[in-house]
């Protein structure tokens, strides 16, 4: 039912449009047939031409391949002949080192033996001072050293002559004109006398040769005056014999020097206590200075009254007390003693004056050490609890304070005992006189005048 | 001879591992000694005959009561007694130094052994023992000698007094 329906649409509509286009769609048909019979005409031409040149394409590869074919052929016949050169030319290599390795011989060892020996004296000749005075002969070592090749003869010559001046050199005091580089960068050219492969010196004192630069320095601080002052008479003289400090480590010894501390970098470190403790000596030392130069001319003074007991003069305490005698003469002995203890009395705080200070000066200083010890340990102790133990070196400045202090007290302190024990014993002495010897001496004049 | 030289070398050792204050010390002993030598010598020969002079002058006196006598026979006394207590008080003072300038060397070798840690670190042992015996022989000296003037000082003190007592019973009032 449902085909017979679509058939029938089909058909009504074909007659719908037949009825209503006829004679137009006749004119067209005929065109397109036209058109397509001229169209196979031309397709046929150019599937014949394209045929052709395929033809004629196979025939050029055909060419190419047979070419190719020879060429692989010319070279697999090249790679077997030069696989057969190859192989002949390695066994001729063996055969050859073979024959080198025997020809060689003892000469095999002699390589180890020269780079061996040139290697030993290339570290011994570029840190000689020797090469100071003979520079450039460590390149042709350091090549030897290192070489890969047998030496020829002129190299192993070289060797020998460089181990032969260094031996040579070694045993000879030298001098020559050198380049002094300063510790600022300058330059300057002087005399320099080289003393054996053991140290340099100039009027500047003692050289270090640095050998990495292979320059000529001053040391960075020169070691003690009575070792440096030898130089300059050595270098003065020109025949026989002169004393001069060696250094037999070849300078180590002279850089740990500079590494020490003077005498008043030492003293620096003592810090503020440091200061006060050198203040209390030099004010003790003044102070006991003024009491000898006082007691001393006192003391001179009533030694010269004692000789002559007859004409007291005002200028010395016992002069002072003879003139209260002489201007009491008649008063009773009671009288008299009251009178002299009193002129005693007068006399006695002018000698007495400045000892105490010293002794008290004397006692003080070795405190002030102890407190500077105090003090660095307890800056030794914050540097512990910041930085560890690990390092003694950050330790040591406060240390150093420590010690340093404690020294000074005593140096301060040491003199300080002694001079007042001189300066205690003159006052006591002069004072003895005038309080229990005095007396006396009034006693014995008045017994002469009575008689 | 050679016994000598070989005592010489030893006292030279022993001065260099010490160090310089050894000097010092050295030096503090020697004039203690010779001062206490001189007081022995000046108290068997030259004081008895001093001594026996004042005696004679006091005996010699007609007047030993009055006031006058006194205080003249104090004055003889007193005269004596500074001749004989003359340089004690620096003998004293040197014998108490003694121990000091031990103390001092033990200071600066130990300054010593710090400089050397400072400088090469704590690893070798060996560079610190040069400071260490620099600290420790000036000490042990100083302590020496303080020990061997301490006695005889005290005996030398001791000595003087009973010198000085001595003679004033022996100027009687008569």
């Amino acid at each position: 039912m449902k085909q017979f329906m679509k058939s029938a649409a089909i058909a009504a509509t074909l007659v719908l449009t037949a009825g209503i286009s006829t004679n137009a769609a006749a004119n067209q048909l005929d065109d397109l047939l036209k058109q397509v019979k001229a169209d196979r005409v031309s397709v046929a031409k150019l599937d014949k031409k394209r045929e052709q040149e395929f033809l004629s394409a196979r025939a050029d590869k055909q060419s190419l391949l047979n070419k190719a074919k020879a060429d692989l052929k010319a070279e697999q016949a090249r790679n077997a002949r030069l696989t057969k050169q190859f192989a002949d030319n390695e066994t001729m290599l063996t055969t050859k080192e073979a024959e080198l390795e025997a020809a060689k011989g003892d000469l095999g060892e002699m390589f180890g033996v020269v780079r061996r020996a040139s290697g030993n004296a290339y570290g011994r000749i570029a840190t000689s001072i020797v090469s100071a005075q003979y520079p450039g002969r460590e390149a042709v070592l350091e090549s030897l050293a290192n070489a890969k090749e047998i030496p020829v003869l002129s190299e192993l010559e070289e060797l020998w002559f460089a181990m032969q001046t260094e031996m040579t050199e070694s045993g000879k005091i030298a001098a020559f004109e050198a380049e002094i580089t300063q510790l600022d960068g300058s330059k300057s050219s002087a005399q320099v006398v080289r003393v054996g492969s053991f140290n340099l010196v100039s009027d500047q004192g003692y050289l270090n040769y640095n050998d990495d630069q292979g320059l000529i320095q001053p040391l960075g601080k020169q070691p003690a005056g009575g070792i440096v002052s030898e130089v300059s008479p050595f270098l003065a003289s020109t025949s026989g014999y002169s004393p001069l400090y060696l250094d037999p480590s070849k300078g180590q010894i002279l850089n740990l020097e500079t590494q020490k501390a003077t005498m008043e970098e030492r003293f620096h470190q003592g810090g503020a206590v440091g200061y006060v403790i050198t203040v209390v000596l030099i004010l003790g030392f003044l102070i006991a200075i003024e009491r000898l130069v006082f007691l001393g001319s006192i003391g001179a003074k009533v030694k010269s009254q004692l000789k002559d007991t007859s004409s007291p003069s005002a200028n010395n305490p016992l002069g002072r007390m003879l003139n209260v005698y002489n201007e009491n003469k008649n008063i009773d002995a009671e009288s008299l003693e009251l009178k002299l203890d009193e002129a005693i009395l007068r006399e006695t705080p002018k000698i007495e004056r400045g000892i105490n200070i010293i002794k008290i000066f004397a006692a003080i200083a070795p405190l002030l050490g102890l407190l500077g010890t105090v003090v660095g340990m307890i800056g030794t102790f914050q540097s512990i609890t910041l930085y560890g133990t690990g390092d003694p070196k950050i330790m040591a400045g406060d240390i150093s304070m420590a010690l340093v202090t404690t020294a000074m007290g005593l140096i301060a302190a040491l003199p300080l005992i002694l001079v007042h024990s001189i300066v205690a014993a003159r006052g006591k002495s002069i004072f003895h006189i005038l309080d229990e010897q005095s007396a006396g001496i009034v006693a014995s004049i008045a017994e002469k005048e009575k008689q | 001879m050679l016994y000598l030289i070989e005592l010489w070398e030893t006292v030279r050792e022993f001065l260099a591992t010490g160090g310089f204050v050894l000097y010092f010390v050295a030096f503090a002993l020697f004039l203690m000694w010779i001062l206490m030598i001189e007081k022995y010598w000046f108290l068997a020969a030259v004081y008895p005959k001093m001594k026996s002079d004042i005696v004679a002058k006091w005996d010699a006196r007609t007047d030993t009561t009055s006031w006058y006598a006194h205080k003249i026979r104090d004055a003889w006394i007193s005269e004596a007694a500074e001749v004989l207590n003359a340089r004690m008080l620096t003998i004293k003072t040197l014998v108490a130094m003694c121990p000091l300038i031990g103390l001092f060397g033990t200071v600066t070798g130990m300054i010593m052994v710090f400089e050397t840690m400072a400088t090469q670190g704590t690893g070798n042992p060996r560079l610190m023992a040069s400071g260490i015996s620099m600290a420790t022989i000036p000490t042990m000296a100083g302590m020496v000698a303080a020990l061997s003037g301490v006695f005889f000082s005290s005996r030398l003190d001791a000595k003087v007094k009973m010198a000085k007592a001595k003679l004033v019973d022996s100027l009687p009032h008569h």
